[in-house]
């Protein structure tokens, strides 16, 4: 099973790689800002800050479970999440900062919402971590932080989804790139067919890595247990 | 029904008024709000009063002011019965929302004190005049509304950790960036004189925030305060 898991990620992984800088670029020339060929970091980049925004919702799911159950089992999962949270994230902000100098001219531009926002989330991943390592208790440090991260949850949903809609001159982010205001996929079929295997690609392999944490934790606290 | 809803508030209100009687014995944290807020704000008056900076900026620097200073004292309200072992007690005699209601309105009402000091001396220092008072005192309510709301049970929480103030201020200020946001941009159009409808997408946001926030906390405020 889990090798099983390892060759098809294996697979998929370089078949995307391979694809995205073999065919043709996903902008058209006449379109695009800077050098066409850019644009292939798309690929890249979009299945990057989706699974870092998956991450952050899987440890809010997880946060109101444990609160729920008080299982020190959803606390290690949503711990895990936030690590690896905070890995895609620093990933999506880097090619994302690389994309926008190349197309935007900056590296950093504070009036682009989707930049600063992926800056606030690792603000609060590092809040998150913060506060857990300033508790010594397990059960308080386990009870404070799913608190925690639920309120950032929110905050977050304000700042994510809120913002931009008020103050529609902050994004310079296309928000017809991948879907139109009608629903329609706007992408062609080659295009389409890269990006989503990226996406699904990305999201298997974040879930890999999510299986072997959660099972090192485990495995961490069962050797603790056996040492007392 | 009515009798245990007045006897709800009226113990909210007992925990703020007790807060307030023990403030004014010890005069911790509103000393440090306001020593901190007049340190800011002669820091920000030296640096940039001679600019002539532009209403926008100066709108930013007041909530700079305002939020810098909060965080300098709020987080008092729960340390200090943390330290003194006063919490149990208090865990024992009333309901987690009543603490909650009770130290919210303390925190309110502290911020309040702080921002009529604050307010003349940014005035007169810095030299702008908000054209529209009721936009502008509308703002401060709101704004400290969301904040004393959100960051009470943020209070709460660092009052189990260590290292405790520092913790404040980093878990405090993702929350309440989207209120400041909204919250300045309600403040410059006060004090450039722009219409209500310009300040409208930010007063929704504004409303959206404090409702959201001050539910949401007193619905979490149990599984910090009974654990």
């Amino acid at each position: 099973m889990n090798m099983w898991w390892k060759i098809i990620i294996f697979l998929g992984m370089s078949a995307v790689i391979v694809s995205a800088f073999l065919t043709a670029s996903p902008m058209r020339a006449a379109n695009s800002l800077g050098p066409a060929d850019v644009y292939r970091i798309f690929y890249f980049h979009v299945p990057q800050a989706w699974v870092a925004s998956l991450a952050f919702v899987l440890s809010m799911i997880y946060s109101i479970r444990f609160l729920k159950t008080r299982n020190m089992e959803y606390d290690t999962k949503a711990l895990t999440a936030n690590k690896l949270g905070v890995m895609f994230a620093i990933v999506a902000m880097v090619t994302g900062s690389i994309f926008a100098k190349m197309t935007w001219g900056e590296f950093w531009n504070w009036s682009e919402i989707r930049e600063v926002s992926v800056f606030i989330l690792l603000l609060i991943y590092g809040g998150y971590f913060a506060l857990r390592s300033a508790i010594a208790d397990p059960d308080t440090r386990a009870n404070l932080s799913a608190v925690i991260s639920i309120i950032f949850a929110v905050a977050a949903l304000f700042l994510i989804f809120v913002l931009p809609r008020i103050y529609s001159v902050f994004s310079q982010h296309p928000s017809d790139s991948i879907i139109d205001k009608s629903g329609q996929i706007t992408m062609g079929p080659t295009v389409r067919m890269i990006f989503f295997s990226s996406l699904i690609m990305f999201t298997a392999l974040f879930f890999w890595i999510y299986n072997l944490s959660i099972r090192v934790a485990r495995l961490t606290a069962n050797k603790l247990l056996e040492n007392k | 029904m009515p009798t245990r809803s007045i006897s709800w508030v009226s113990k909210s209100l007992a925990v703020t008024r007790k807060d307030i009687v023990s403030e004014f014995r010890t005069r911790y944290a509103i000393n440090a709000i306001v020593m901190f807020a007049l340190v800011t704000l002669t820091v920000i008056s030296f640096s940039v009063g001679l600019l002539s900076p532009s209403k926008e900026i100066l709108s930013a620097l007041f909530w700079v002011i305002l939020f810098f200073a909060s965080m300098s004292g709020l987080a008092q309200a729960f340390i200090k019965e943390e330290e003194t072992g006063t919490a149990m007690i208090l865990r024992l005699s009333c309901e987690g929302s009543i603490v909650f209601f009770g130290k919210m309105l303390f925190n309110f009402l502290l911020l309040l004190t702080l921002s009529i000091l604050v307010v003349p001396l940014f005035i007169v220092f810095l030299k702008v005049v908000p054209t529209d008072w009721t936009l502008f005192t509308g703002a401060v309510l709101m704004g400290l509304i969301g904040l004393s709301g959100a960051t009470t049970i943020i209070a709460a929480i660092v009052s189990k950790a260590s290292v405790q103030g520092a913790l404040f201020t980093v878990l405090s200020f993702p929350v309440l960036l989207p209120l400041l946001v909204a919250v300045i941009e309600i403040t410059t159009v006060s004090f450039t004189g722009g219409t209500y409808a310009d300040a409208s997408a930010p007063l929704q946001l504004l409303v959206a925030y404090d409702v959201i926030m001050i539910t949401l906390s007193s619905m979490l405020f149990d599984f910090v305060w009974r654990l």
